[in-house]
């Protein structure tokens, strides 16, 4: 009943665990996996070994999380043996990239690739590391070479996590199209600060962070609502799904599957059994017999 | 996060001191907080008095721990918190080997343990004696203290392990505690599985958001993590990890070999 399909992906349910959550370490990733979650997006890994940002590079505020971790990975070259954890969990895992070139994007993805994970997805869209992510994300060349670039080295399945930091989404959505890309995540954490009055300074160690959870989820359901609108692009919608009714909105708004972040502070890692069998609950009251059925009702 | 004032510092030894906070934060033995030291870092630090006027006992190790005791009493700090799983009592008669700072959570556990009417033992240990932890402390909640150091400028000269071997040799507990360097630790799970004693142990590995989320602080092959289903483990759940005294992880996931 809660089979979706993503860049074609098989997944069981539409519940996928978010980059960067339990992501870098494969045997976190396998217990999202035995926990319900659909399929997995690793950790953002990069060319080389990055220490992050200092702590705080998490914390609860009222309005949800912020985050400046700041890429910290071991390394790909590090990231073989976690990948191949992770796939011991049985549902697709999805490799996420970053770069500071086109060429280090390139790089990475392909060995990402031999290392045997189901498609890429690209992260062009990190508010916390100056020349990486988004840095790439808010300018439509710079998407379209990076995806290009990527498109033509590896054969997997290739997804653009995109931010809603910028002047046009629906243009960087379009580009990604032009340049081939087989689907689009959107969307990352939004550019956000908590000052402590105190203290008299930001809190995070980066200052600036990303904001996630449950207050930036109208933005991604918009997010998501434009680029199936505008583009023939499959759409995996994240931010702030904590819920069944969550991520129904995201898939009504058009969306195949729904990513989860920081769900799994507020409900555990058990958050993708819970997800689905809410989602299975309102299909039987509702009488929709697959999530075909629901999968963009609400473009009308 | 809540920012609140260093109330007071006590010097504990010559690099520990204890800091307690304006914040009433109620806590079970063995449960730590992310301390936040503004304009530097934010650290992982169990709770070693729980309660009112929170205590924290503070090893002078790196830049933020060495930032904390320049600190004078008003001072701000933040603080999340407490988090992580309790040391969690049901002997009648047990016994705790605390290894440097490692007496930090130790010692609230037996004065709450003695407290119930349990029994306890407590073998404190250092590399000498300007560096013992809280030995007063536990001698007064009532323990029975066994005193190690290395150099044997007081109690005895041995390790934490050798005076444990000899004490599970001599006596019977029901449960055993354990906090302080990992190849200790190590060896204290090994000499209580032999004298089946079932051990609880307080393990470290590098905390970034302390909720969970991050994977920072992940155990192979199971996936626990250490500032969520940890800090404290039983020796079941730590039989099954991969990289107990073998390897922990830097900042970056790294794999760092013992
Ligand atoms: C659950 C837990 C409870 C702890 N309780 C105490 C305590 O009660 N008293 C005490 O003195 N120390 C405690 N520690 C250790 C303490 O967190 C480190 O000593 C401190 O972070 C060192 O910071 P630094 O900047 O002074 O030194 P650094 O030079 O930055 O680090 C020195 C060493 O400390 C450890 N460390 C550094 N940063 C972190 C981090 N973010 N998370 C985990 N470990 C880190 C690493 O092993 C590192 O090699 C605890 C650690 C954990 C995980
Ligand atoms: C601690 C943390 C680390 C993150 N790291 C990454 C990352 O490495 N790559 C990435 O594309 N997104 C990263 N994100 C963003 C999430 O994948 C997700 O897009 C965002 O948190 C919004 O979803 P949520 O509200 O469900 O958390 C991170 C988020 C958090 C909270
Ligand atoms: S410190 Fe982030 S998951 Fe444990």
């Amino acid at each position: 009943m809660l089979e979706t399909e993503i860049c074609g992906l098989k997944l069981d349910n539409p519940t996928v665990l978010a980059s960067g959550i339990l992501g870098n370490v494969g045997s976190s990733l396998r217990r999202c996996a035995r926990q319900g979650a659909g399929a997995l997006v690793t950790k953002s890994i990069g060319k080389h070994e990055r220490q992050g940002h200092k702590n705080p590079t998490v914390i609860r505020v009222k309005e949800g999380y912020l985050n400046a971790v700041g890429l910290a990975n071991q390394g790909i070259a590090e990231f073989g043996c976690e990948v191949a954890t992770a796939k011991e969990g049985g549902v697709p895992v999805i490799g996420s990239v970053f770069g500071f070139s086109v060429r280090e994007f390139v790089s990475v993805a392909a060995t990402m690739e031999d290392y045997g994970v189901d498609a890429i997805e690209l992260n062009l869209s990190c508010p916390n590391v100056g020349k990486a992510g988004a840095f790439f994300g808010t300018g439509e060349e710079l998407t379209y070479e990076v995806v290009k670039a990527v498109k033509d080295s590896v054969s997997v399945p290739v997804i653009a996590k995109l931010t809603a930091n910028t002047g046009d989404l629906v243009a960087i959505a379009k580009a990604c199209e032009r340049a081939e890309c087989d689907g689009v995540t959107a969307i990352n954490t939004l550019k956000a600060m908590k000052i402590d009055i105190k203290a008299g300074m930001p809190i995070l160690g980066h200052k600036i962070g990303g904001l996630s959870g449950p207050s930036i989820k109208p933005v991604g359901v918009a997010s998501v609502y434009e680029i199936v609108k505008e583009t023939d692009l499959p759409v995996m919608g994240c931010g702030g799904v904590t819920t069944g009714e969550d991520a129904i909105e995201y898939l009504m708004a058009g969306a195949s599957a729904v990513q989860i972040g920081v769900g799994v502070a507020d409900r555990g890692i058990s958050i993708f059994k819970k997800v689905s069998r809410e989602i299975e609950e309102f299909m039987v009251e509702n009488n929709y017999k697959s999530l075909k059925e629901i999968i963009g009702v609400a473009q009308g | 996060m809540q920012t609140v004032k260093i109330k007071e510092i006590i010097k504990e030894t010559k690099n520990i001191k204890t800091f307690r906070l304006d914040l009433d934060l109620p806590a079970l033995p063995g449960q730590y907080v992310m301390l936040w030291v503004p304009g530097y870092d934010e650290k992982p630090l169990s709770i070693s008095y729980p309660g009112e006027d929170v205590g924290l006992t503070i090893l002078k190790k790196g830049p933020t721990t060495t930032r904390l005791h320049e600190m004078k009493a008003g001072d701000v700090l933040g603080v999340r918190g407490p988090f992580g799983r309790a040391l969690k009592i049901s002997g009648k008669k047990i016994i705790a080997v605390g290894g440097g700072v490692g007496m930090a959570p130790i010692a609230p556990l037996i004065e709450k343990a003695i407290s119930k009417g349990v029994e306890a033992t407590v073998i404190v240990g250092a590399v000498t004696k300007r560096e013992l932890l809280f030995v007063d402390r536990v001698e007064k909640a009532g323990a029975k203290v066994i005193i190690t150091t290395d150099d044997g400028t007081c109690g005895l000269k041995c390790y934490t392990t050798h005076a444990l071997e000899q004490e599970l040799k001599a006596e019977k507990y029901d449960e055993c505690f354990t906090c302080g360097p990992e190849v200790m630790m190590y060896m204290v799970l090994g000499i209580a599985k032999k004298h089946k004693v079932p051990t609880q142990a307080s393990m470290e590995r590098y905390f970034k958001c302390g909720i969970g989320i991050c994977g920072a602080c992940v155990m192979d092959d199971g996936g626990l993590r250490v500032c969520k289903e940890g800090p404290n483990f039983r020796d079941v759940e730590i039989e099954k990890f991969k990289d107990f005294g073998k390897y922990t992880r830097d900042a970056s996931g790294k794999k760092i070999y013992w």
